[in-house]
């Protein structure tokens, strides 16, 4: 029995192609039988997920079943450029056990892919349609996925400015349930990291902007509570975070500002996330001794650090999948 | 036998500080700090049966002593505190403290070998000497935790975010929160301790300086706890009160 994968994912197809591959996750199971249908072997499973599609056979007869599958998805392609990437024997299972790892993502090192997988192995393997081989390979794929990401840093760090602002909210504060976000102009970057802060649990979220009504609306987004702009200082006084992203040309928050709430907060910390341009708060807010303030540019550095530390991980992770392949093909 | 204990435990508590702060530069969670604390901990017990023993009453004669009696009681609070809070890199900042102290004990000269019977203990006395050695360990427990918080307000404030100390340090609220709780116990312990030490019999000028000197401690760490509830006081100054209060009140009792 020959080991042979079929794929295309972000990097080889446009979305247009890969939605038409995309298998719901109630589907898999169906999907993978008719992968075997379709290419004519004992064994087979489909993995999905937004970014791919891949079909992994074991056959007889590789170049065969290939030709087969190939011919059945002619029709999908039709129109496009050639989509697909195809890896046979030990090549397959080298680039199972990155995708497993998170190395062949397009988020490098994203974890969210190793239960992906691990999904449609399952659907497989109760849809019948794997046996010793597919079983060894996929089981191999988790231990290494598991290897990789305990014996290396490449999940270590977050890579956009939402979720870097989100880990340092939880560097402040531990867990956000505790934690009041205020939310300065209605615009996506506010509604993109706000909405990172509510999924990590925010206890509520205060929104103000100018034009009042798209503050209401922002707020009931987030199932929260809209204010009126000119309020937001006696707000201020409450929260634990806040979110300013307004298009205004000068400072909005001002130290002195931050100064005349600090005895009502009773000094406790205020981290202050400026993702504005120009910038909302005046730096010199950062000086104050419970505030914690970062504008888009060190939001920015910070998540660059965490992808090239990340890139520098991907070595390490090879290794560590060379040293285990090696396992499995003796 | 009571050298020994001390000597294993110091050595326990030093390859514990040397090993966590080498996984923390490689940036891993210390695990095994804990179970190094535990050994310490049984080590220090063994030390203060045996001395106990020897002096027929609890072994809090000489600074070596208290010394040692504070980083056994240093350790103890690590142990009900750092696991239920899950900062278990308070033993990596922990484990060094008692070394130094138990360090400081060994040195030559500062341990009787053949120490004193002790015999005529008094209860208020007995009762001063120990409620006011367990509460500096807490207050100790404070001042690591202090530190700890001031270590990542720094790496806050200057976005100096890499490195395994900044992603094993606990969030700054769960610090302070331990901090206060910490100061709270110390607090109440050396409250009891003080009355104890009114209450017990004084015998000659001195005995009153040691008294005035723990009511003195006393009442900074009152101010502190004060000003935190009544008005509020930022997380750097609280850390650095308890810090330096601790640092102060050490030295007060190294000279009184």
């Amino acid at each position: 029995m020959e080991l042979v994968c079929l794929g295309l994912n972000h990097k080889t197809a446009p979305v247009e192609v890969r939605e038409r591959f995309s298998v719901g996750t109630t589907r898999l199971g169906e999907a993978s039988q008719n992968l075997l249908e379709m290419a004519g072997t004992p064994e087979g499973v489909v993995v999905s997920t937004c970014n791919r599609t891949e079909f992994y056979l074991a056959a007889e007869d590789s170049a065969e079943a290939l030709r087969c599958l190939e011919i059945s998805l002619a029709d999908k392609v039709h129109g496009h450029e050639e989509p697909f990437y195809r890896h046979e024997k030990s090549e397959a299972a080298r680039h199972l056990c990155k995708v497993v790892s998170g190395l062949d993502s397009m988020l490098l090192g994203e974890t969210e892919i190793f239960g992906q997988v691990k999904q449609a192995y399952h659907a497989a393997h109760a849809a019948g349609t794997t046996g010793g081989m597919l079983n060894k390979l996929f089981q191999k794929a988790f231990s290494v996925g598991k290897k990789v990401r305990t014996q290396t840093a490449i999940q270590e760090g977050t890579t956009s400015i939402g979720n870097v602002a989100v880990e340092l909210a939880e560097k402040i504060f531990g867990h956000l349930k505790d934690s009041e976000v205020m939310v300065l102009g209605a615009g996506e970057m506010s509604r993109l990291t706000a909405q990172a802060l509510v999924s990590r649990g925010a206890k509520s979220i205060i929104v103000a902007n100018r034009t009042h009504d798209k503050a209401v609306e922002l707020a009931t987004e987030m199932k929260g509570r809209a204010v009126r702009f000119d309020d937001w200082l006696d707000v201020l006084k409450d929260v634990d975070v806040v979110i300013s992203s307004t298009g205004a040309p000068h400072t909005i928050i001002h130290s002195h500002e931050i100064e005349s709430v600090r005895r009502a907060r009773k000094f406790r910390p205020l981290f202050l996330i400026d993702i504005a341009v120009p910038r909302d708060i005046e730096h010199s807010a950062g000086e104050i001794e419970e505030v914690y303030l970062y504008d888009i540019d060190a939001l920015e550095q910070l998540a660059e650090e965490a992808k090239s530390r990340r890139v520098k991980q991907i070595e390490e992770c090879e290794k560590i999948i060379e040293a285990e392949l090696v396992k499995l093909i003796r | 036998m009571d050298r020994w204990f001390l000597l294993a435990s110091t050595l326990f508590a030093a390859v514990a500080g040397v090993r966590g702060l080498l996984v923390l530069r490689h940036g891993r969670k210390s695990h095994w700090t804990v179970w190094w604390m535990i050994v310490v901990m049984i080590c220090q017990l063994g030390y203060l049966g045996t001395r106990g023993e020897m002096r027929g009453a609890c072994p809090l004669r000489s600074i070596a002593e208290i010394s040692i009696f504070l980083a056994w009681s240093l350790t103890l609070f690590y142990l009900l505190v750092g696991p239920a809070f899950r900062i278990s890199l308070l033993g990596v900042f922990t484990a060094p403290a008692v070394a130094l102290f138990q360090g400081f004990a060994l040195l030559p000269g500062k341990l009787d070998p053949t120490p004193a019977k002790v015999l005529n203990t008094n209860f208020w006395g007995e009762t001063h000497s120990a409620t006011s050695v367990l509460a500096y360990g807490s207050l100790a427990l404070a001042a690591v935790a202090g530190v700890m918080f001031l270590v990542l307000d720094r790496q806050l404030k200057e976005h100096h975010l890499k490195g395994g100390l900044f992603r094993n340090l606990p969030p700054v609220r769960e610090l302070l929160v331990c901090l206060e709780r910490l100061l709270w116990l110390g607090m109440v312990l050396l409250t009891v301790g003080v009355l104890a030490g009114i209450l017990m019999p004084h015998h000659g000028e001195d005995a009153w300086k040691h008294v005035f000197a723990a009511i003195g401690v006393w009442t900074g760490y009152v101010a502190l706890m004060g000003t935190k509830r009544v008005r509020g006081l930022t997380g750097r100054r609280f850390a650095l009160g308890a810090v330096l209060l601790f640092v102060l009140s050490l030295g007060v009792f190294a000279f009184v």
